[in-house]
């Protein structure tokens, strides 16, 4: 039978059309009944908790300071604290020795809107001793205060540290907080720092795709064995709901540990390519961060790492880095400098840059160095580039060739 | 012709000494104008709205914007029946306005049936609250909103906007981001509320009674403001659709200008078929001396191939003019933005004539037209005088032509104006019973808010249904409530819109490295108008369907330049699966139930756009059956007449046409909604079978509403065809005959022994 068919079928079941009944006053908060596999899942290793709220299960590891993850040994994050602390610089990725620092994953059973629900809150700390991952399971969607409760993000001050979370995890927290807003006391406001924003700043155009997975094999020498697609979760979290056997669900609990684990190494990575530490990026992650630093104005920086490309890299992959440089070199009034600079970048370019170098140029010869000549040499070749260019669209071709123009009928007149 | 502006009383003299006209116009028909009835502002209305009013020269109210006033202001759900240009904006505004002077938390929601009505009342809106000088932000939310400021719609918006698509799969399913809104939220505005009607009606219906269900969980409890056309029902449509006791605003106070109206009907050209001049012809020639006479005009043509064959004959009156852009088409299926250029030219003069379906019954401001053609009864007479009501908005003079078009039902108006002028408007009708509605809905709901194990779904309950879905596996029941654990995004799959849920779109690839999209259809009505080989119009511009991707959805079309159109045939096939009731009829049964049909596209023709309308070719068509579980009303009844099958069955089909062209007198719904089909030997019971069915899938509540108004339809159309001044037969009573015999007597003694 069709579906169509099966749902007319079940006519018989609406209930009659009765007059709404009057709803009294929302009574206090029952604890809602506790799910009848409790005991399956403390054997395997989950530990119960009750609070007020109902019950949430919790696992917790604890990894000593010289644990290895990939690359890095866990502790190398307090290395990457000190370089923030000895910068002479503010960056929004910087940390403090005495922040309060939580690395934070949840595992969710869809992708949008008030249906999808967080089963798992995943944290990784550090202590005097230790970093420890503590993670809270959902014991059943009636107990979802209960989870909310037990994380302390009502309570505690904590610096956010999580993958795609300013846009996914963080909101979702605060769409379940907002339909628990009743009984719960409020969700803080948290600093956010994002590791996909810095991951996509520091390798745009060379990852093809920067999930956590493909940044971990390529940038952090963590492969995964044995892991769980992350689009499984919900079905999986269902099924151990239903059925109450949660062993899948245990993988799924290990698949967020390796996030949380990564999360840190990752923090590590970005720290040491921004003090330069790590030598084996390529020219490309090198020019992104010279851009970075210039567009968080902090030109010392960014001159410096760019400069380092131009020297390190042969012409052709220090191009970007020398567009770059030269215009920061620009605003730092160093004519001559920022013109070397275009001119080494010119042949390596792609044509948008090149026309904007173009431009920067014939501006230079123009206002600043006065040499009409060499000014008109590179307009000349600027509306050279805008004619030849197939790829351009039509309206904006011709809103340049116009501004270019007027520049070529302005050099024209002071020659 | 003088080419020479006049204005409608000068040209209205000259046509009553033209004998073309005088013969063809049946009745003339003036209705005089009506004072305004006023009140005045009431005492507590605050002095920032007196400020706004008086800016726009008004210093009373009338008695029916009062009446809201005060109505609101007590709690009071209502629903205002209001004209055209009445006014009816002010029901609104003012309370709201009023509301959120006093509290600046408060907010409130507007719902338009479209986007383009809100972005006309946004304006509208803005004005006025720029003229009270007071900081009140209102904003459009919608498909077209810039992500850049949802965010601010969200948080600080104290009216929002929308229209029913956007709450439901926009707003609704993300609720946790307007906090504030639901919090706060002291009124639900609906416009147009006549819209709401059929499958659409009973979608919006449901998505309601969502966000009251939501408003209960943030605590607030809105108020419901609804306006609409006059209709038989408004109350009870209002109720139904918003489940809330509603107060009724029957009473205009708008003064009403003088209104002109002509019945006319095409003279005959062929007397033994009873073949009249197309009245699409007729349409148009009025229109050309309209034009001339410099009477900016709007035309209603029913179906999209009408407004396409209109617009092409009226392109002829400025075919020398470059660039002329004075007569345009006006219909779905056009892109936004090509209906925005429309709308603006409207308003400002540019655009002399428009052509359009019933898209501009609505309230899209186009400022004042000075005259309105109908091609046809439109169906029901709410749609009537939202169509009259096009012309001479506010005080002006109007002219509104019917021009009757041969079918039963417009032949029928034709001769008695007074149907139009004097009877009451029918019943709008929704079912939000549809269970297939209803599922698709009380899964966005659970998955909007768990439900309770005791709780109802608006005034159902739902806990069977909810264990229906806990087995499918979306929902899971914990010990008191029922919780969405899905990664489904329900409202995405679940179109408000449309019967059939896929729409097929329309490729034009004349210039095969430009293909573009031109416009999209429903499957059904893909089904008969884009079957390969059809010709499709659009713009005035007509298109051959090349191929017709039916798995993919897609149709194919080419530019061509053809003096014909096309009408395909669709066959119907019904099987009873259950009967709900039953009663006995003159020896025959009349039953209500639930039928499965398959219907099947089979041929088409092709039909010449001369006046003759000769059928000059045809082809088949090969598509595959579309099957439906509707709801249906039957008669049978015992073959007491010794005809041949054959005979019995021409003659069924001749009385299923009549019929057909008489339920829309009795229930307001499209011609599209609902069908008759005869069945000379019904699956079921082996006797000839008169079936009405809903045309959606469970049932649209019309064919019930049928089951007991069969003695009433019957005898609607018994005297109708008796009276039909053809011999045998023609398309105002029983439907074009192409055979010898004398089909119209058969016809004749089967409606005897029925009626």
């Amino acid at each position: 039978m069709s579906y169509e068919n099966k749902i007319l079928q079940m006519k018989k079941m609406l209930g009659k059309k009765v007059q709404q009944p009057v709803t009294n006053e929302q009574s206090t908060y029952q604890k809602p009944i506790i799910p009848n596999y409790v005991n399956q899942w403390e054997k395997a290793g989950l530990t119960r908790i009750d609070n007020e709220f109902g019950i949430v299960f919790k696992r917790q590891v604890h990894y000593p300071f010289h644990y290895q993850h990939g690359h890095y040994p866990l502790q190398s994050f307090f290395d990457a604290l000190i370089k923030w602390q000895s910068a002479d610089f503010d960056h929004p990725y910087a940390l403090d020795v005495d922040e309060n620092v939580l690395f934070f994953d949840t595992e969710t059973t869809g992708l949008k809107g008030v249906g999808t629900q967080i089963f798992l809150l995943g944290f990784l700390e550090v202590t005097k001793h230790d970093f420890v991952l503590t993670q809270y399971v959902l014991a059943d969607p009636a107990h979802e205060a209960a989870l909310l409760f037990e994380s302390r993000l009502w309570q505690k001050t904590a610096t956010i540290i999580t993958y795609n979370g300013k846009s996914f995890d963080w909101p979702q927290l605060e769409t379940r907080w907002t339909l628990n807003q009743k009984v719960l006391p409020k969700l803080r406001t948290q600093r956010q720092i994002d590791l996909l924003h810095s991951s996509k700043r520091l390798w745009k155009n060379d990852m093809e795709r920067l999930k956590l997975k493909s940044v971990e094999e390529e940038k952090l020498g963590f492969s995964r064995v044995g892991d769980i697609p992350g689009h499984l979760a919900p079905i999986i979290y269902l099924d151990a709901v239903k059925s109450g056997v949660p062993d899948a669900l245990m993988k799924v609990l290990v698949h967020n540990e390796w996030d949380l684990l990564s999360l840190i190494t990752l923090y590590v990575h970005s720290t040491y390519l921004l003090f330069e530490q790590s030598s084996d990026e390529s020219a490309n992650t090198y020019t992104n961060i010279g851009k970075w630093y210039a567009d968080l104005k902090k030109r010392p920086q960014s001159v410096n790492v760019l400069e380092k490309v131009t020297a390190q890299f042969d012409a052709r992959e220090a191009g970007n880095a020398q567009f770059y440089l030269a215009l920061q070199l620009k605003k730092n009034k160093q004519y001559s400098e920022a013109v070397d600079a275009f001119v080494a970048s010119l042949h390596f370019i792609e044509p948008r840059k090149k026309l904007q170098a173009l431009e920067q140029l014939a501006i230079i010869y123009e206002h600043h160095l006065k040499d009409m000549k060499q000014a008109l040499v590179y307009t000349l070749e600027g509306i050279q580039l805008i004619t030849s260019t197939e790829d351009w669209r039509m309206e904006q071709k011709q809103k340049w060739e116009i501004s270019w123009e007027k520049r070529l009928h302005r050099l024209g007149n002071k020659q | 012709m003088l080419s020479k502006k006049r204005t409608i009383s000068e040209l209205l003299n000259e046509w009553r000494y033209d004998d073309e006209l005088k013969e063809r116009i049946i009745h003339w028909h003036t209705l005089e104008g009506r004072d305004a009835k006023h009140a005045p502002f009431p005492e507590n209305l605050h002095p920032a709205l007196v400020k706004a009013l008086h800016a726009r020269g008004i210093t009373q109210l009338y008695t029916h914007q009062r009446e809201a006033f005060d109505l609101a202001a007590s709690h009071k759900s209502f629903t205002a029946v209001t004209p055209t240009a009445s006014g009816k904006s002010y029901c609104y505004h003012l309370p709201v306005l009023q509301k959120i002077l006093e509290d600046r938390n408060a907010r409130a929601i507007y719902l338009f049936p479209t986007k383009a009505l809100a972005q006309d009342q946004k304006n509208d809106l803005n004005e006025l609250i720029e003229q009270s000088g007071e900081d009140i932000l209102s904003y459009t939310y919608d498909g077209d909103t810039a992500p850049g400021i949802r965010q601010k719609v969200r948080k600080a918006g104290h009216i929002v906007m929308t229209n029913p698509d956007m709450l439901h799969s926009g707003i609704l399913p993300h609720h946790t981001k307007w906090v504030s809104l639901f919090e706060n939220l002291k009124y639900i505005v609906i416009d147009e509320l006549h819209t709401y009607k059929g499958v659409f009606g009973s979608h919006v219906a449901h998505v309601i009674r969502r966000l009251k269900r939501i408003c209960e969980f943030y605590g607030s409890k809105p108020v419901f403001i609804c306006t609409s056309a006059t209709i038989k029902n408004p109350k009870e449509l209002a109720e139904n659709l918003t489940n809330d006791t509603h107060a009724l605003i029957a009473d205009s106070g708008a003064p009403v200008g003088k209104k002109t109206f002509l019945f006319y009907n095409p003279p005959i050209i062929h007397k033994t078929f009873g073949v009249r001049r197309s009245a699409v012809l007729e349409v148009s020639d009025l229109a050309k001396r309209l034009y001339i006479a410099g009477i900016q005009t709007i035309i209603f043509a029913k179906s999209r191939v009408r407004v396409e064959m209109i617009v092409t004959y009226l392109k002829e009156l400025t075919r020398n003019k470059l660039q002329d852009e004075s007569v345009r088409g006006y219909r779905g299926g056009y892109l936004p933005s090509e209906r925005r250029v429309i709308e603006r030219g409207l308003r400002d003069g540019t655009i002399q004539t428009v052509v359009s379906t019933n898209a501009l019954e609505l309230g899209v401001d186009i400022g004042q037209l000075q005259a309105c053609i109908m091609t046809g009864y439109p169906g029901n007479i709410a749609s009537a005088w939202q169509q009259a009501g096009r012309a001479g908005r506010r005080q002006d003079e109007a002219l509104i032509i019917y021009v009757a078009q041969s079918t039963a039902l417009d032949q029928y108006v034709v001769d008695h104006p007074l149907f139009l002028l004097g009877s009451d408007p029918e019943e709008v009708r929704i079912y939000p019973e549809n269970m297939l509605i209803l599922m698709d809905h009380l899964k966005c709901a659970a998955f909007e808010l768990p439900f309770t194990t005791s709780d109802m779904y608006g005034e159902y309950d739902i806990q069977e249904l909810l264990d229906y879905l806990a087995e499918e596996g979306v929902i899971f029941k914990t010990s008191e409530k029922w919780h969405w654990m899905s990664d489904r995004f329900p409202a995405h799959d679940i179109s408000l819109r449309s019967a059939s849920q896929e729409n097929v779109v329309i490729i034009d690839m004349t210039v095969p490295a430009r293909t573009k999209v031109i416009g999209e259809m429903d499957r059904h009505s893909a089904m008969t108008l884009l079957h390969e080989e059809a010709i499709y119009l659009h713009q005035g511009i007509q298109y051959q369907v090349e191929k017709l991707d039916w798995e993919e959805k897609k149709a194919f079309v080419r530019e061509v330049d053809v003096d014909y159109y096309t009408d395909a045939n669709l066959a119907v096939e019904m099987k009873v699966l259950e009967e709900d009731r039953s009663r006995n009829y003159q020896g025959g049964t009349i039953s209500f139930g639930d039928v499965g049909l398959v219907a099947q596209a089979t041929i088409f023709k092709k039909i010449s756009l001369n006046d003759k309308q000769d059928n000059i070719g045809s082809g088949p068509i090969h598509l595959p059956p579309d099957e439906m579980h509707t709801s249906s009303s039957w008669l049978s009844f015992s073959n007491t007449l010794q005809w041949s099958e054959a005979e019995l069955t021409e003659a069924m089909t001749g009385a299923a046409y009549a019929m057909n062209a008489f339920i829309p007198l009795f229930i307001q719904c499209d011609s599209s909604d609902v069908a008759v089909v005869p069945q000379v030997k019904a699956t079921h019971n082996n006797l000839p079978t008169f079936f009405v069915y809903d045309k959606y899938p469970g049932g649209i509540g019309l064919s019930e509403k049928v089951y007991d108004l069969w003695e009433d339809l019957l005898t609607k159309t018994m005297n109708h065809v008796v009276n039909c001044p053809c011999e045998s037969g023609c398309p105002s009573c029983i439907g074009p005959q192409n055979s010898l015999v004398n089909m119209k007597r058969k016809v004749k003694e089967l409606l005897q022994i029925l009626y």
